[in-house]
């Protein structure tokens, strides 16, 4: 019964179904414009939805951050983070753009917490991990920053 | 390619299903409570967390001691309007291979897209996402779902998902869609019996239309989890207990056919795992209860 499509037709149902999820997606996580048909108010429950489980994710990946920022302050600060700003490339990525974030765009309520913050992104964001030894560990944070 | 060779072997083939009977959904964290209960003859592992070289301790415990162990995969998107990706699948293929799985699963769902053929950044929604219910989104599905199949080196499965969103100008019902799928590509089904329910709440959908229009000989095993309602929408949170709306749904599904495998889900906010092991004889207690003769009629 299903009718027997040729491969174009499959491809120009590709290109059809690519520009339709591009516009949902878009709306979804990269601040969009609700595209034609769709219930705003949905499309709003779906987008908290998914930076829900997004903050979930990387609070499992990096689980540094919400403990030192608490939990709801992470919460909340992941959420103005998230909004509009499509994951770029996994989950660990995302947590040390989140981190960064943090760090130019402030929102931190005091320098210590700042502080543990930088101190985190530094350790893991090189290219290398940070050197062995107190000292050396010292001096490159202190060049780092 | 779409052959009558796909279409009447999923009519007349033999039943090859596998058998799985009772599961629960391995997590770390209740990998130690998962290996003390008693009565658990398989588990699903969530296929992109576990590494085929470097597999758990206490899941090949589990899979030495004959429970089946059946990869779920989450990042194919499989919905997409692009082609799966090679890589991903031959990742999916080694792991059904060192879990040594007798079938994989993934769901019917799109999670990325955006990128050169439409104009706009390369966008990954982190979740799963809805497929408009139309005869393109059913092509390239069919045409994807061929792909992956000749890929993989056991049958496939698919599970429908809970959705929050509406496409507009759907062309056809969940179950129809589901019933050509499958009689296009010969792809097994996962039903989600939670996610029936969702769709009930957030797209008005009766589980029991879905039940009725779904090629039941292709199931291959059903999914229970619990969620919450609020403010009029169903969250399927796989972190709440399994509430009796679901476990409905699971009843009618059981008095259509005796499914060959169920199995719980829970993902976050774990309990003590008494409180799981009473979810599973509250399934066993339905499926007991509901395994008429598939030859009764219904309706």
């Amino acid at each position: 019964m299903a009718e027997a499509r040729t491969a174009g037709d499959v491809s120009a149902a590709r290109e059809r179904l690519a520009q339709a999820q591009a516009g949902l997606l878009a709306a979804l996580v990269a601040d969009g414009p609700v595209p034609d048909g769709f219930d705003a108010e949905r499309l709003a429950v779906q987008r908290r939805a998914l930076i829900g489980k997004r903050a979930d994710v990387v609070a499992k990946v990096a689980p540094e951050l919400p403990e030192i920022l608490g939990e709801k302050a992470f919460r909340s600060a992941f959420v103005t983070y998230a909004r509009g700003r499509p994951m770029a490339g996994g989950y660990r990525r995302d947590a040390l753009d989140f981190a960064r974030h943090l760090l130019t765009e402030g929102g931190m309520p005091d320098r210590r917490t700042r502080r543990k913050v930088r101190r985190w992104w530094l350790e893991r964001s090189g290219p290398a991990p940070l050197p062995q030894g107190r000292l050396r560990r010292l001096l490159h944070l202190l060049r780092a920053g | 390619m779409e052959g009558t060779d796909t279409t009447t072997a999923t009519a007349t083939a033999t039943d090859t299903r596998v058998r799985l009977g009772t599961g629960i959904g391995w997590r770390p964290e209740i990998a130690d409570g998962i290996e003390a209960l008693p009565g658990i003859d398989w588990v699903e592992v969530v296929a992109e967390n576990v590494c085929p070289g470097h597999l758990p301790d206490a899941l090949l415990r589990l899979r030495e001691r004959g429970t089946t162990v059946v990869p779920h995969g989450v990042s194919l998107g499989l919905g997409g309007a692009e082609r799966p990706d090679e890589e991903r699948l031959s990742g999916l293929a080694e792991r059904a291979e060192a879990l040594r799985a007798p079938l994989v699963t993934e769901h019917i769902a799109f999670v990325r897209g955006g990128g050169a053929p439409t104009g706009t950044p390369h966008m990954e929604a982190g979740h799963l996402l809805p497929v408009p219910r139309t005869r393109d989104a059913l092509d390239v599905l069919c045409e994807n779902v061929r792909i992956a199949q000749d890929a993989l080196p056991v049958p496939l499965a698919l599970e429908n998902i809970a959705a929050l969103v509406n496409w507009p100008d759907e062309e056809l019902s969940e179950g129809r869609f589901l019933a050509e799928l499958v009689e296009r590509t010969g792809v097994q089904l996962l039903i989600d019996v939670a996610n029936l329910h969702t769709n009930h709440v957030n797209r008005g959908e009766d589980p029991a239309t879905a039940l009725d229009e779904l090629p039941l000989d292709a199931l291959a095993y059903v999914h229970v989890a619990g969620g919450f309602e609020r403010d009029g929408v169903w969250h399927d949170s796989h972190g709440h207990p399994v509430t009796q709306p679901v476990l409905d749904v699971l009843a009618q599904l059981c008095a259509r056919t005796a499914p060959p495998g169920v199995l719980l889900e829970r993902d976050e906010n774990f309990p003590p795992v008494a409180e799981l092991a009473g979810e599973l004889e509250t399934i066993r207690a339905v499926l007991a209860r509901g395994s008429a003769p598939a030859a009764v009629p219904h309706g």
